[in-house]
């Protein structure tokens, strides 16, 4: 019902303007981030379901208001960051209660490490994400745990790399900029995102 | 004593009659045989019921030819459209590109349209030509490569455009030259006899138009500079071969009317969309539009698949299921396909090709000669199609950029930046460009509704070609997922991109699915 009336806003209102038209289909989020926003490596969109409303929201805010996904350099970033950019206060609302009604599937595990070496580099970690992975909404870290591993992969890429992070307003990600120059290249990253992924098994 | 293929020719005619000879010829290589489309014959459907997931070309002709079996087939499409990548852009044309729709306002006229995806039919893709003269589709002559368009380089003089038939033959000259020089110096004779010796450099001294003493002297060949009919024509100034070779289109320009967008081309004329609709004329009312798959269950006896339509989930049970949903998006569905099968989606990458186009407000490509073809820069844009469609009206629709390996350079753009970017480049090639031209579109086919991708690349770089793991993962993809799930289009094939691939890959599925039910104990 909630993803109906989401459909039916947008549709009304790009019928309004051309009523002549063919309209567009609005259900956009599921074709890059796959069945019920379960994430789809194959273009390399995160898990949605299952995801914190509070961190949708910023994010989906953050890609709209050009603080995420402005560096050329992040590829996946600044594919979403137009997608952001057409969303009204009002469409951000609704697209987070559609994703609330998905189903949450614990995403499949692709990266290998070393589970115990990634232990002690979670911890720095753990303070603000939780010592599971659970996240915490009052420091404003969302869940890892459950989340596709390619996907965090990435992130902590761009955020070594200066890819994301890097924008005045972005508060949190300035913070996490700090915190991945813990990790020490390649095998750091893959050893940390394997141990997150053990939280959830 | 061996035969010669002669005597042997002339065996058979005694043994067998006139047939026999043109079949052994062909075998041998002599004469040719007539070209053989790809064709069907299915055994009855007998009830059976298919579903179609896609309604690109492979997957309307799955339900055109299982249809005429008696099959009971169901399409289902996610977007408003069908035919996928072939899509041609015309007046009120909605582009679903991720962040960037654009509806097309180009004069609704017949002639001004823009094929953003599929725009070329060789003359050898026999089964979709079939599939045109079955399905009444018009075809016309499409004008790959016109030595009258031109070539641009910042790099060559100074940046001004040349004919693409100026470089060519005075590239040619300068080659041929250096041949004829070499065949006397070194003992080029050993290996020929006289006779041939001479047949060669004869050869060589008509490619190069080369004067008696074998130096290129410049060529009637790249044009007139003046008169030509009633006055002598007057040769035009030979461009330096050192200048020539200060462009990379040194090393391309002489093969690019070879190969597969070699002539004869051909397209539908009013659009490559009118293929689609000619397969839609025969199975439309078997297509449901605006239906997103989101799981596809094999099972033993059938196949389950679940997508959402008007706002709901909705699901559909068929014996077999024909998928041509792009690799890259059936892996975010939910599914039960082995581990080895997924690894092969996983390792199909994702097309990036990029088009654009413009609305011409006058056919300003005329007033120089030029009736279709290309136009190559060395710039980003890299390419301007002027129009068969329409010569002498007022207007046209001129592809204005296409980047068909690494489109992403313009795909990362705005809409602004990009048609800032067409304008710039073009300009360098048409005087006045950005004052002749408006209502931009253009094509991000990474970011379009559905597809996500242009098409599917197997290979991980030019220079490696396909490895024996490359071609493992293709077998995987083309076999039946437990017999009852086949994935097509022409992401399975060797050669991605083109209709015929397509079409090929759907017959295959087809002929193997035909094959194990006939051999199947009643």
């Amino acid at each position: 019902m909630i993803r109906l009336a989401f459909i039916c806003l947008l549709c009304v209102a790009s019928l309004a303007s051309a009523a002549e038209r063919e309209p567009f289909d609005d259900r956009y989020c599921t074709t890059c981030h796959g069945a019920d926003g379960r994430g789809n490596e194959g273009v390399q969109a995160p898990r949605l379901a299952g995801m914190e409303p509070w961190y949708l929201k910023r994010q989906l805010e953050n890609y709209r208001d050009g603080i995420r996904g402005t560096h050329p350099d992040d590829i996946e970033g600044v594919a979403m960051q137009p997608m952001a950019a057409m969303l009204t206060d009002e469409s951000i609302q609704d697209i987070i209660e559609w994703v609330g009604g998905w189903n949450y599937v614990p995403a499949e595990h692709t990266i290998s490490g070393d589970i115990d070496a990634g232990r002690t580099l979670y911890q720095p970690c753990a303070t603000c994400h939780g010592a599971d992975a659970e996240g915490n909404e009052a420091l404003g870290a969302p869940a890892l745990a459950g989340q596709n591993d390619w996907y965090m992969v990435t992130q902590i890429r761009n955020f070594l790399a200066g890819y994301r992070g890097v924008h005045p307003q972005d508060v949190y990600g300035a913070q996490m900029r700090v915190m991945t120059t813990g990790l020490n290249g390649e095998n750091d990253i893959n050893n940390v995102v394997a141990y997150i992924n053990s939280l959830s098994d | 004593m061996p035969v010669s293929r002669r005597e042997f020719l002339n065996l058979l005619a005694a043994a067998g009659g006139a047939g026999a000879v043109v079949k052994a010829g062909a075998a041998l290589g002599i004469m040719p045989a007539d070209a053989a489309a790809s064709t069907l014959d299915l055994a009855a459907g007998n009830g059976r019921s298919a579903v179609i997931l896609g309604g690109g070309i492979s997957g309307l002709a799955t339900a055109y030819e299982l249809g005429k079996a008696g099959w009971d087939c169901t399409v289902l499409e996610a977007s408003h459209r069908c035919g996928g990548r072939i899509f041609t852009v015309r007046h009120g044309t909605l582009i679903d590109e991720l962040g960037n729709r654009q509806y097309c306002e180009f004069d609704d006229e017949p002639h001004m349209y823009f094929n953003a995806g599929a725009a070329r039919i060789p003359n050898t893709h026999r089964t979709l030509l079939s599939y045109c003269k079955e399905l009444g589709v018009e075809l016309e002559i499409f004008i790959n490569e016109n030595k009258t368009c031109w070539v641009q380089d910042d790099a060559l003089l100074g940046g001004k455009p040349v004919r693409n038939i100026e470089y060519t033959t005075h590239m040619r000259g300068f080659v041929a030259e250096l041949m004829a020089k070499a065949m006397h110096e070194s003992d080029m004779d050993e290996p020929f006899t006289e006779a041939e010796a001479e047949t060669l450099l004869g050869m060589i001294r008509s490619f190069g138009d080369l004067s008696e003493d074998n130096v290129y002297r410049g060529s009637f060949n790249a044009g007139f500079a003046s008169g030509g009919f009633l006055n002598e024509g007057v040769q035009k100034d030979i461009i330096a071969f050192r200048d020539l070779l200060k462009t990379p289109f040194a090393m391309t320009l002489l093969r690019t009317n070879e190969g597969e967008t070699g002539p004869i081309l051909l397209q539908a004329r009013g659009g490559m969309d009118r293929i689609t609709e000619g397969f839609l004329r025969q199975v439309g009312d078997r297509v449901s539009y605006r239906a997103m798959v989101a799981s596809i269950q094999v099972r033993d006896d059938g196949v389950e698949v679940a997508y959402d339509q008007d706002g709901a989930r909705r699901q559909i049970r068929a014996d077999y299921c024909f998928n041509c949903i792009p690799t890259h998006l059936v892996t975010g569905l939910d599914h039960n396909f082995p581990a080895h099968y997924v690894r092969a989606l996983k390792f199909v990458l994702r097309g990036e090709a990029y088009k654009a186009a413009f609305q011409a407000k006058e056919r300003f490509w005329e007033k120089q000669d030029i009736y279709g073809g290309i136009s190559w820069m060395n710039n980003r844009s890299q390419q301007i199609w002027y129009p068969v469609a329409g010569i002498h009206q007022q207007k046209g629709v001129i592809l204005a950029a296409y980047d068909y390996g690494g489109g992403m350079y313009h795909t990362r753009m705005t809409q602004q930046e990009r048609v800032e970017a067409h304008l710039a480049d073009g300009e360098k090639v048409h005087r006045d460009y950005r004052n002749l031209v408006e209502k931009p579109v253009t094509v991000g086919w990474h970011r379009m509704n559905h597809m996500l991708g242009c098409s599917a690349r197997w290979r991980r770089s030019f220079r490696e070609g396909w490895t024996g793991e490359t071609e493992d993962h293709y077998r995987t993809l083309q076999a039946p997922v437990n017999g009852r799930h086949y994935l097509i289009g022409d992401q399975v094939s060797m050669r991605s991109a083109w209709m015929e691939s397509a079409l090929l890959s759907a017959h295959w599925a087809m002929n193997d699915l035909d094959r194990r039910l006939r051999n199947a104990p009643a």
